[in-house]
């Protein structure tokens, strides 16, 4: 009979399996970590101090200390503080302290999930009832039922929230929450890496908004934020709350013995250097663990490939375990589907997962053995906020990165030095976004009026309030600016997404039994839900049937086929105005503002296993229109060495390789920004490569492009010389170009475009 | 780029919020200019009995009307409210509605106009209108915010004319009320503090007492289908926001005189509706049908006023109709709960004995309830269960989770085990 292996049997034999070990190119062992402690500070009240030391807590780890400090010394304040590192102490302490020493004192806690928020308040509650303290702390959300919320806004010390719920209900609402405002001495944001981008602008600006209106109602409360490692918490954390604050980061607490292997899959087709696909690797390396009962979560990065390799994997388990041991997690999943499979992880009923990036954050799904990356997160710090979900209390665990082809992955796992050494990403905001702050500025004047030059953050208010008396949203009176108008504005801004209506998912296969499944952003609608689509929801194919683009729904019904599908997204780009330009010898790099008409023009049937294109079929949507920032870059020098039909080719090869290396050096996202090369661009008839902003208005990623062009350039020529392919391949300039001459020609255009001489 | 060409450029992504109530600019120009103390329009104004009411540097609008007390409005005059204010100081019963201790002119009748739907703290109450009692007169008082940014006055001036402790509304408790409050906040520096106060509302009093016949409780379908009023000329109400931003921009009072109409006429509908109220709840009304009997005795019942309740069952239990007969067996379970056995039972012995089934079985059940426990009379009680079977229907007898039928059946199980007992 076979004898389950443990974890480290595995850790040895992989060394040695003839299947694996080949691929393993790099072997990082991150060594455990001892703690290190101060005394709990005598200023702790006597209840608190003996409620931690119920728990077993009879010394603070250094971060923590270093956190109580602050706070008592009246200093907002960032911690950074990896898995499991007891961060919530961090700001519990300081407020409960506060709460027992004025009875009076109100705290904000912001969690970017219902999700994480419920989990929190079940943690400070335990503290709560061990100290014997009457403080009452409650979570304030969709689910709060309508009774209780009249007892939340009055009595809550301590009210747990998310960003869109301040957004919508609390902000719009404030004067049933009077004596939450007049008393609010803690504001708690956890998590706050989360809040970059789009997403960390919109909040910014709710922000701003909260602290108007508490300036309203005379208070004036420190923030207390928790981040995961990024390179800049302290930055990020000024720029979203707008004030002054300290940095904790001398973290103390243990770790345990972490392995994190760096995993190529082998090169199935040496002349066109294809290796094998990566999720087929992940089917093999996760099956092995999940055979002997190891408990394994496995990340993928998009949607469908985790629908993808859900299917493989319950399959190859399926007798072993049952169909239930193993469950797919990621957004658009309906939230008590969701809370059904965190608790599953918890107490051991689910032995994998398979997720997207939504369990990076904090939610509470206990001890994981392994962590398998299906291809590089797309970020240093996404990438250890993953990691960090094997063996977070304090047991050796295992890392596996398994690269796909794309450059990126292979630049990363050619360099494991760049990804150890590196400090990861940074996270921008850029809440003066002009179409975020307006509509975060109708939800402002909507709570109060904005007086004659009041700054909103760090903007002057003037223009934008002139602009929206124009449009009959305000109306000026004095020295004022009032709210006029019959809407409630917070209801027509979505924090999570450019586009405000998401398209609902509804499942018709039964008659009588038609149900809505999931949702999704319009935007990956146009590719993921046009009609005949396979739409894959846990492990389940579905084809759309009918999508009613006006209405926002999409129709499926199941169906089993061994395919799925793949959609291509036609883009025309023109520049509108420039606002910055500069020269590289004769070349323009320019930026500005520019319009791009995206439109879903066909897609194609993929089989599965052997990935091969087995079909296609038109797609009949009507445009989406843009109009955001973008950086560009002009050949201006004259040549002719290249026919258009190779120029063409080459500039495809060079966008591919900017598009991969880009994200990488300004540090985002690869979803947030987009590459567009033109033959002859419109405004100057040069050839030209364009990086935009892919949100409304731009969020300032490509001005970073914009002022690193030569970088950017140089390091993408670097990276498809080293590639081992003869003619270009999938993991450097991409496979839509196939012509023999193509990896020169782009490498003789990337020369041109950098000026080098 | 200037700040001012982006937001042009970005302007297909800046959502508006307002669709096409663009006016000339000229008119806008006009009235913005106006920002003096001194009041646009003040002839106009003052044909429709319109005055400034200045406080602080500002100014808001009020208009005043009166009624003779002998004006009819719909089903009622005027003066009737008066008689169901004595009405209730003659009146032994207790009741949420009930107006003892205050005389006809300490209530006020109260109405607010918005600028948008729900309970947002951007909702803008540009209307307050308010009614009462004045000597022979029924007096209208509307209080009008020319502009955004003179609310200190609004408040001002309607905190000074009315009693708050008393306001009869509709909807008030829930919508009219907090929103004032809301604003309330917002300026609460500059105006007196709003006490917590006294309120009649009396939509939940129409919800009870129409439900039956309506399906729904809009004041104006109320006023309609059961006070008999007509409004001839009326504006919907929700047009009110469209045409007072207009009014904002233009100052010009031909538009919003309709909304000031408007809410005059909720005002007065307010009066007949609690005449009307008054006239069911003390059974003066002569054309009160069973069913708004039924209901307001269930509503004294309700509340714990038994006499009340008794009396109303009483009146009208000698129908045949179905709430008649409902009726009865809550009069019956009155006469149950002050133990007046006799009484009770009879009433149960009518109601096994009419058409309704599904009345017919609680009374079989509570027969059965009574001969068990209290006459000891197991036969009796077996017969009556048996009796409430053969009353459930058929569909309830098909379902074994029904809960009827789990009822009966463990009734009749421990009856017939009882009297195996005493039989062996």
């Amino acid at each position: 009979m076979k004898v389950r292996k443990s974890l480290p049997d595995f850790v040895k034999d992989l060394k040695l399996d003839e299947r694996f070990k080949e691929n393993i190119v790099h072997w990082h062992t991150i060594e455990e970590k001892e703690a290190r402690t101060a005394d709990l500070p005598e200023t702790v009240h006597p209840k608190l101090q003996q409620a931690l030391q119920k728990r077993g807590i009879n010394q603070l780890y250094t971060h923590q200390k270093s956190a109580y400090e602050a706070s008592q010394n009246g200093s907002s304040f960032v911690a950074v503080t990896p898995t499991a590192s007891g961060k919530t102490l961090c700001y519990n302490l300081p407020v409960l302290q506060s709460i027992t020493e004025n009875t009076n004192t109100r705290a904000l806690y912001i969690f970017p999930t219902k999700a994480l928020a419920q989990d929190q308040k079940a943690e400070i509650n335990e503290i709560i009832e061990e100290a014997e303290l009457s403080i009452n702390s409650y979570t304030y959300d969709g689910d709060t039922a309508a009774n209780i919320r009249e007892k939340v806004r009055r009595a809550g010390h301590i009210v747990i929230t998310n960003p869109d719920m301040l957004h919508s209900a609390i902000l719009p609402h404030h004067t049933k929450w009077v004596s939450l405002f007049e008393n609010l001495k803690y504001v708690i944001i956890d998590e706050l890496h989360i809040y970059r981008g789009v997403f960390g602008s919109h909040v910014a600006n709710v922000i701003r908004r909260l602290k108007r209106i508490c300036q309203f109602y005379g208070s004036d409360p420190l923030f207390i934020c928790t981040s995961a490692t990024i390179a800049n918490p302290l930055e990020l954390a000024e720029n979203l709350t707008g004030v002054n604050m300290k940095l904790i980061d001398n973290n103390g607490a243990p770790s345990g013995r972490k392995h994190f292997l760096f995993y190529n899959p082998p090169i199935v087709n040496k002349p066109l250097n294809i290796r094998r696909s990566a999720t087929l690797e992940v089917r093999k390396l996760a099956s092995e663990f999940l055979k002997n009962r190891i408990q394994t979560i496995v990340f993928a990065r998009s949607r469908v490939r985790v629908e993808i390799l859900l299917t493989y994997l319950q399959e190859i388990v399926k007798h072993q375990l049952g169909p239930k041991a193993i469950r797919g997690y990621r957004g658009g999943y309906l939230p008590t589907e969701r809370r059904a499979i965190e608790k599953g992880l918890r107490n051991g009923d689910i032995y994998g997962v398979v997720s997207t990036n939504a369990l990076e954050l904090g939610v509470d799904i206990g001890q994981l053995q392994v962590c398998i990356m299906t291809g590089y997160p797309g970020s240093i710090a996404s990438s250890w906020q993953q990691a960090g979900r094997a063996g977070r209390r304090h047991s050796e665990s295992l890392v596996i990165l398994v690269a796909s082809s794309t450059p990126l992955d292979q630049y990363i796992i050619e360099h494991p030095d760049y990804f150890f050494n590196k400090s990861p990403e940074t996270a921008r905001v850029n809440p003066d976004n002009l179409i975020i702050l307006i509509d975060h500025m109708k939800c402002a004047a909507y709570e109060l009026p904005f007086r004659q030059g009041e700054q909103f953050g760090a903007v002057d208010t003037e223009e934008v309030l002139e602009y929206l008396t124009e449009e009959r949203v305000l109306y000026q009176n004095g020295d004022k600016w009032y709210w006029m108008n019959d809407s409630f504005p917070a209801h027509n801004i979505s924090l999570r997404s450019a586009s405000q209506e998401n398209v609902v998912i509804i499942d018709f296969t039964t008659t009588g039994n038609v149900k809505v499944i999931g949702e999704m952003d319009r935007f990956s609608a146009m590719t993921l839900l046009h009609e005949e689509a396979i739409y894959l929801h846990q492990g389940i194919q579905y084809q759309v049937e009918k999508l009613d683009w006006e209405e926002k729904k999409a129709f499926v019904r199941e169906v089993e086929v061994d395919y799925y599908t793949d959609a291509n997204l036609a883009v025309e780009l023109k520049v509108l105005e420039m606002d910055k330009c500069r020269y590289m010898d004769n070349n323009q790099v320019g930026y500005g503002d520019v319009s791009v008409l995206a439109k879903a023009t066909i897609f194609k049937k993929i089989k599965f296993d052997t990935h091969e294109n087995i079909g296609s079929g038109p797609i009949s949507l009507p445009e989406e229109e843009l109009h955001t920032s973008s950086a560009w870059i002009s050949i201006h020098e004259d040549f002719n060495e290249l026919k258009e039909s190779r120029l063409e080719q080459g500039l495809i090869g060079a966008a591919h390789a900017l598009k991969s290396i880009a994200p990488l050096f300004i540090m985002c996202d690869p979803q947030d920004i987009h590459v567009v090369p033109q033959v002859k661009a419109v405004h100057n008839e040069r050839p030209t490569i364009f990086i935009y902003d892919r949100y409304p208005g731009g969020i300032g990623l490509s001005e970073k492009i914009y002022e690193g062009m030569e970088f950017i350039l140089g390091e993408a020529t670097a990276m498809i010389h080293k590639c081992r392919c003869d003619n270009g391949c999938p993991s450097c300039i991409g496979t839509d170009t196939s012509a023999e001459t193509a990896k020169k020609d782009v490498l003789r255009l990337l020369y041109l475009f950098a000026a080098a001489n | 780029m200037s700040l001012r060409k982006k937001l042009n450029r970005l302007k297909p992504h800046l959502k508006t919020d307002q669709e096409g109530n663009r006016k000339e600019n000229v008119l806008e120009e006009e009235a913005r200019s106006d920002q003096s103390v001194s009041v646009p329009f003040v002839k106009e104004w003052e044909n429709e009995s319109v005055t400034p009411y200045y406080f602080d540097g500002e100014y808001c609008l009020v208009r005043e009307k009166a009624y003779p007390l002998n004006t009819k409005y719909g089903l009622y005059r005027f003066s009737e409210f008066v008689d169901a204010v004595k009405a209730w100081n003659q009146s032994s019963y207790n009741h949420p509605l009930s107006s003892k201790g205050f005389s006809e002119e300490e209530l006020f009748f109260f109405d607010t106009e918005t600028t948008g739907l729900g309970g947002g703290t951007g909702n803008t109450i540009f209307l307050l209108g308010q009614a009462s009692i004045k000597g022979d007169h029924v007096v209208i008082k509307q209080h009008l915010l020319p502009k955004p940014g003179a609310e200190v006055a609004l408040y001002q001036s309607f905190l000074e004319s009315v009693n708050y402790t008393t306001l009869v509304t509709y909807n008030g408790k829930a919508f009219d009320w907090p929103q004032v409050k809301t604003r309330h906040t917002l300026i609460r520096n500059q105006v007196p503090k709003l006490p917590s106060f006294g309120h009649f509302d009396l939509f939940h009093a129409a919800r009870r007492l129409w439900k039956h016949k309506l399906e729904r409780l809009k004041l104006s379908i109320v006023e309609k289908e059961v006070l008999e009023i007509e409004r001839r000329d009326d504006v919907p109400g929700f047009l009110a926001p469209m045409i007072y931003f207009d009014f904002v921009e233009r100052q010009n009072p031909e538009g919003i005189i309709g909304i000031l109409r408007h809410n005059e006429m909720d005002i007065l509908s307010l009066i007949t509706l609690y005449t009307h109220l008054t006239y069911q709840l003390l059974s003066i009304d002569r054309e009160q049908s069973i069913t708004e009997s039924y209901e307001v005795g269930r509503w004294y019942a309700a509340i714990g006023e038994t006499s009340a309740a008794t009396e109303m069952f009483t009146s009208i239990a000698g129908s045949e109709e179905i709430d008649a007969v409902k009726a009865k067996l809550a009069l019956s379970f009155q006469w149950k709960k002050e133990k007046w056995w006799e009484k009770a039972r009879t009433l149960w012995e009518e109601i096994v004995e009419t058409n309704y089934a599904d009345l017919g079985f609680e009374a079989s059940i509570e027969l059965a309830k009574f001969y068990e426990h209290k006459v000891k009379d197991l036969q009796k009680a077996l017969f009556y269960s048996e009796k409430a079977k053969d009353l459930l229907e058929v569909e309830s007898l098909e379902n074994t989770k029904n809960k009827k039928f789990v009822q009966v059946m463990k009734r009749l199980e421990r009856l017939r085990g009882k009297t195996a007992k005493k039989h062996s």
